[in-house]
C-alpha cells in the first residue's frame, strides 16, 4: 500500500520533471556568438517576478529569518548548534550517496557512503562529525547536479519562495531530491509530519545562522543586491556541477589592447 | 535557507581577509611552471597586511590611510574598475570614466576598509600557485580564521615590468570581478542603459559610506 503510493508520488513527479526539463530546452537557446560580454550574460528571462519574489523572500528574512538565527545564535551554545547541523546533515547523506551513483561517479559514492557510516556509527548517530576531522570533506551532490551531468542545462535563473536563488533545471532537482529523501519517506510513512518541519525549520535557521554578518556587510555594500546574490549563485553552482574551479574569465591587457 | 552558506562563506571571506604568517607550501610539481614571484609577492602583501591591522592602536585615519596605500601597492585598482565596466567602458565618455574610477576606488575603500580594520587574528598560508591565462599566477592561499572553518582565497596576479599586482580574487569558486561585473552591468541595464544611472548608485553607496 504504502509502497504503491510513494512509486505513485515518485512517477509523478518523474513525469512533472520531464515536463518541466523538455520546456527548459525549448527555453534556453545557445549563447550568443561573438559577443564577448556574453560570458557575463544572466539568463534571467524572468528577472520581474523573480526580483519580486527576491523581495518577498527579503522581507520574510528581515521579520523571521534573520531574527530567529540571531536568537539561536545568542541562546544556543556553540557545540549545541554544531550538533544539531551535523545531524540535519548526515541524513542527507543517503541523498548524496544515490547522486553520486546516478551521477557514474563511484569514488564519490564511496567517500560519501565511508563519511555515512563514519558519522552514523563513531560520530554517535550523526551528531558528530568525525569525517570532516579525519580528513574526509563533506561535498553534497543534489539531484540537480546530477541532471547537470547528464547535459541538462541550467534553464532560467529562479528565485523560489522562501528556498530562494535557483534555475529550472536545480528546482527539478530539488523536487525529486525531496521526494527521495529518505527522512521525509519515513515522515511520510509513520506520520511523523511534525518531525520534518521540524527539520525543516531547524536546517533554516541554523543554515542562516552561519552567515548573519556575511549577508548584512554584502546587503550594505550592495549597488544591486538581487544581481549580487544571483551572480554569487550562478557562480557557485558553476563550480559544484564541475567539482573542480571554474577556468577564470578573460582579463585582456588594457593598455596595449587597440579600443573597440 | 534563503542562500546557501558556502556561498556566503566566499563572501565573508573576501571581507575578512586579514591574512596572517604561515609556512609556505608551494606544491613544487606546479610552482615549476608558475611564477614564484608572485607568491612572494602574496605572503609580504599578507605580512604587511597583519602587521599593519594587528596594531590596535593607530588611531582610525592612520589605520584608513594605510589600507589605502596597503590596496594600491597590492591590487591594480583602475585595472579592475575598467575590467568591471565591461563593454561600458568604451560607451562612457572620459568624464564619466574619470568619475567612475574615483568612486570605484572610493567603493572598494568604503567596503573592506572598515573589515581589515577589525582585523581578529586571521592568519593565511600560500597553498599553491599555477600560470592562468597567459600572463597572470593564480596563488592559492587558506585563510583561517579564529572560528569556523577555513576558507579558500585565489588572488590572480599579473606582473607589469617589474611589479606584482593583483587583478582578481576568487573566494571559494566566486570571483569578485566577475560578481561585481554582472552587478554592476544590471544597475546599468536597470536604469535603461545608461552609465549615469550607476555612477549616480555609486555617488550614493559612497556618499553613505562616509
Amino acid at each position: 500500500m504504502k509502497l504503491a503510493s510513494l512509486s505513485r508520488s515518485i512517477l509523478r513527479s518523474a513525469a512533472v520533471a520531464a515536463f518541466a526539463l523538455s520546456v527548459s530546452a525549448c527555453a534556453t537557446k545557445p549563447g550568443d556568438t561573438g559577443a564577448k560580454d556574453a560570458a557575463y550574460e544572466v539568463n534571467d528571462p524572468l528577472e520581474v517576478p523573480n526580483r519580486f519574489v527576491f523581495a518577498a523572500n527579503e522581507a520574510i528574512d528581515t521579520i523571521a529569518l534573520r531574527p530567529a538565527a540571531e536568537v539561536y545564535t545568542v541562546v544556543v551554545p556553540d557545540p549545541i548548534r554544531d550538533v544539531i547541523h551535523n545531524f540535519i546533515d548526515n541524513l542527507m547523506a543517503p541523498l548524496y550517496i544515490a547522486n553520486n551513483l546516478l551521477q557514474g561517479n563511484f569514488e564519490g559514492a564511496q567517500i560519501a557512503t565511508g563519511r555515512f557510516l563514519t558519522n552514523t556509527i563513531l560520530g554517535a548517530g550523526g551528531i558528530a562529525d568525525v569525517a570532516t576531522q579525519a580528513g574526509i570533506p563533506n561535498r553534497p551532490e543534489d539531484f540537480g547536479q546530477t541532471l547537470a551531468v547528464w547535459g541538462v542545462d541550467n534553464g532560467p535563473y529562479l528565485v523560489l519562495p522562501l528556498l530562494g536563488p535557483s534555475n529550472l533545471r536545480d528546482t527539478v532537482g530539488y523536487g525529486v531530491d525531496t521526494v527521495a529523501d529518505p527522512v521525509r519517506v519515513w515522515g511520510y510513512a509513520t506520520h511523523h509530519k511534525g518531525a520534518l518541519t521540524g527539520r525543516a525549520a531547524a536546517n533554516a535557521v541554523d543554515r542562516r545562522s552561519h552567515v548573519l554578518k556575511e549577508v548584512d556587510d554584502l546587503r550594505r555594500s550592495s549597488l544591486d543586491f538581487y544581481a549580487t546574490v544571483r551572480s554569487l549563485h550562478q557562480q557557485q553552482r558553476k563550480a559544484e556541477v564541475e567539482n573542480k574551479p571554474v577556468s577564470g574569465p578573460e582579463f585582456p591587457d588594457f593598455t596595449s589592447a587597440p579600443k573597440q | 535557507m534563503m542562500l546557501t552558506r558556502r556561498l556566503f562563506v566566499a563572501c565573508a571571506a573576501l571581507l575578512a581577509v586579514s591574512s596572517g604568517v604561515g609556512p609556505s607550501l608551494i606544491s613544487p610539481a606546479r610552482a615549476q611552471s608558475a611564477d614564484p614571484g608572485a607568491s612572494a609577492f602574496i605572503q609580504k602583501l599578507g605580512n604587511d597586511a597583519i602587521g599593519t591591522f594587528s596594531n590596535k592602536s593607530l588611531p582610525k585615519e592612520q589605520a584608513l590611510q594605510q589600507f589605502r596605500t596597503l590596496l594600491h601597492k597590492g591590487f591594480d585598482v583602475p585595472y579592475i574598475g575598467r575590467w568591471v565596466l565591461g563593454r561600458y567602458w568604451n560607451q562612457a565618455t572620459e568624464a564619466q570614466q574619470t568619475e567612475y574610477q574615483k568612486l570605484f576606488e572610493q567603493l572598494i575603500v568604503g567596503t573592506y576598509a572598515e573589515r581589515f580594520l577589525e582585523y581578529s587574528g586571521e592568519t593565511f598560508k600560500i597553498a599553491g600557485s599555477q600560470p592562468e591565462g597567459e600572463t597572470d599566477t593564480m596563488v592559492t592561499t587558506q585563510i583561517v580564521r579564529p572560528s569556523g572553518p577555513p576558507v579558500n582565497v585565489n588572488w590572480r596576479v599579473r606582473k607589469k615590468d617589474a611589479d606584482y599586482k593583483i587583478i582578481d580574487v576568487v573566494v571559494e569558486n566566486v570571483s569578485m570581478g566577475v560578481t561585481q561585473r554582472q552587478e554592476f552591468a544590471s544597475v546599468v541595464q536597470q536604469n535603461g542603459g545608461k552609465i549615469d544611472g550607476l555612477i549616480q548608485a555609486l555617488r550614493q553607496k559612497v556618499g553613505k559610506a562616509g
